[in-house]
């Protein structure tokens, strides 16, 4: 495939190899991510399931913290979905951002097969002294979920 | 022990444990780190470096003939626990005006594991994309 030229990059990955990649056509399709997602870990402190949407074309993201007597609905927030390369379509990724007020966590996922993997950067700013974190949780998607995505 | 605002249990102080003194040490962290994949189209190098105590990361593209330079950007590191002061993983933006590039990268046994989240906004048609990389130093 012709490789096209003149579009700024950053590094080769940038360069779309394909003419179509310039029409506009590859939005990325948020299919592959939409669904239920509930952790593998079932005594994880983490996340225990993320709910991914597609709301008008945009990607929602609605997570739940591990937390006694029931998980702590984070609520619904906006997320960007990430294909596999510029001129491809489907979601391999999400990013989604929580502003706690005494936290800021950037959720930054992605496809691994049929896992997802979420990755969450935990930023504190109420003084508490605790130190900001990374954590990492792994999601199934059961198959009444899957069906319906 | 005081009860913290959380969202998770993760969230929370060890029961005998309480916050450790000072910030996060980025020591794990520095050094210049390359891509195990030599023949990699993606970030080819990093360089995280603490200048007066402010941690940044200074990466580049897979360009030729010369990697691109992508300059300097301040990064913020995290610890593995609220009670840890090691730094294992950092976030950092890229915001090249055409395009705005999120590093979100972790350690693990040696290895510095990589994921760029890149979003367009020069409406090239180009859909935003996501990659892997795994570093060693």
């Amino acid at each position: 495939m012709p490789i096209v030229p003149s579009l700024r990059l950053t590094r080769a990955r940038d360069v779309a190899r394909d003419a179509a990649a310039r029409s506009g056509a590859p939005a990325v399709d948020p299919a592959p991510l939409v669904g239920t997602w509930v952790s593998f870990d079932a005594a994880t402190r983490g996340i225990v399931r993320v709910v991914v949407a597609s709301r008008g074309g945009r990607l929602a993201v609605r997570a739940f913290g591990a937390a006694s007597p029931a998980p702590h609905d984070w609520g619904e927030v906006p997320g960007d979905a990430f294909a596999g390369s510029v001129d491809t379509a489907a979601a391999v990724g999400f990013t989604a951002r929580y502003r706690f007020g005494f936290v800021d966590t950037l959720l930054a996922a992605y496809l691994n097969r049929r896992l997802l993997v979420v990755d969450s950067y935990n930023a504190f700013g109420d003084g508490s002294g605790r130190s900001s974190y990374f954590s990492r949780d792994h999601f199934h998607q059961p198959a009444e979920s899957a069906s319906r995505a | 022990m005081t009860r913290l605002q959380s969202v998770r249990a993760d969230d929370q102080l060890g029961e005998s444990a309480s916050a450790p003194p000072g910030e996060i040490d980025v020591s794990p962290l520095l050094g210049t780190w390359w891509a195990t994949d030599k023949t990699t189209e993606s970030v080819v190098k990093m360089e995280l470096a603490d200048r007066a105590g402010s941690f940044v990361v200074h990466a580049f593209g897979a360009c030729a003939p010369a990697p691109c330079d992508w300059g300097e950007r301040p990064a913020v590191p995290y610890a593995a626990t609220v009670d840890s002061r090691d730094a294992m993983a950092f976030s950092a933006v890229y915001d090249f005006g055409f395009m705005e590039t999120l590093l979100a990268a972790y350690s693990k046994g040696g290895i510095l594991v990589l994921d760029t989240f890149n979003t367009f906004k020069d409406g090239s048609g180009r859909a935003n994309y996501f990659t892997r990389e795994f570093f060693h130093r």
